[in-house]
């Protein structure tokens, strides 16, 4: 992998754009203009490589008002997307008040999704303030920093989840802060050398 | 036939993959492994608008998960 990693940016030069990818780049060409989004866990590992799908996109955003969301929700909903949930704007905007998750897909589809949610603790604002670029093909969007995407990714701890830490590892091992990998692993009271994962 | 799965076992054979996957991916140009991952998932794309769950079925499983 032609991988240029630099200050939180990440240049992946002439990648094979997928559908999954078009999807996620039409999406948040739209959102980016509500309000910030730092996308993290599953997707974040199928755009650095890893041959697998996903169903859901899960996404941060930072917490936007009311007025706001209107136009979010009317500008999405103009652009062919739905909402999976089934409620009104109003009921949207509680729900993610009340720290739960929608979800957004194109009209007539389930899967693919966007999982949103308002960032609720100090690891969603660390990952919103330190977001990561991702630049792909004249296209950009933003991920959580790979340091805090490996500890929670071991955190989270099933065996794929495991498998998505270990291959961040293999790539980045001698591109990031190791320092700081190390200062969420224990704050998130995870080891990573059963995993060969060793800072 | 008995079926006996060892967890600790099937990890430990996963991480193997995945090692051997990263190191052959940092090794291609971004073409060569961007154009078979793209095949995959496009397919999965594909294969998706086939999916006849409601929603309401969808957000009730996503819930049990």
């Amino acid at each position: 992998m032609n991988l240029n990693y630099e200050h939180g940016k990440i240049i992946i030069e002439n990648k094979i754009i997928n559908r999954l990818d078009e999807f996620v780049l039409d999406f948040t060409k739209v959102l980016e203009k509500y309000t910030d989004y730092v996308i993290v866990s599953r997707y974040v590992v199928v755009l650095l490589g890893r041959a697998r799908g996903t169903e859901d996109i899960d996404t941060i955003i930072r917490c936007i008002d009311k007025s706001l969301f209107d136009s979010f929700y009317k500008d999405f909903t103009e652009k062919g997307y739905y909402f999976l949930n089934l409620e009104d704007a109003d009921g949207l905007y509680e729900m993610l008040e009340e720290g739960m998750e929608i979800r957004i897909a194109k009209e007539d589809t389930i899967i693919p999704n966007i999982e949103l949610k308002v960032s609720k603790d100090d690891f969603d604002r660390y990952s919103l303030d330190n977001k990561s670029e991702v630049i792909i093909e004249g296209n950009h969007l933003f991920i959580c920093p790979i340091e805090l995407q490996i500890p929670y990714k071991l955190y989270l701890s099933s065996d794929r989840d495991i498998e998505d830490a270990v291959y961040l590892w293999d790539l980045f091992k001698e591109k990031i802060d190791r320092r700081l990998l190390k200062k969420f692993m224990e704050r998130l009271h995870v080891k990573g050398d059963p995993h060969g994962i060793e800072i | 036939m008995e079926l006996r799965f060892d967890k600790k076992k099937n990890l430990e054979e996963g991480l193997k993959f995945i090692h051997f996957y990263a190191e052959w991916v940092k090794k291609v140009p971004n073409e060569v492994w961007s154009k078979q991952q793209a095949e995959l998932i496009n397919s999965f794309m594909l294969n998706a608008k086939n999916f006849m769950m409601s929603r309401e079925k969808y957000l009730e499983m996503m819930e049990k998960k």
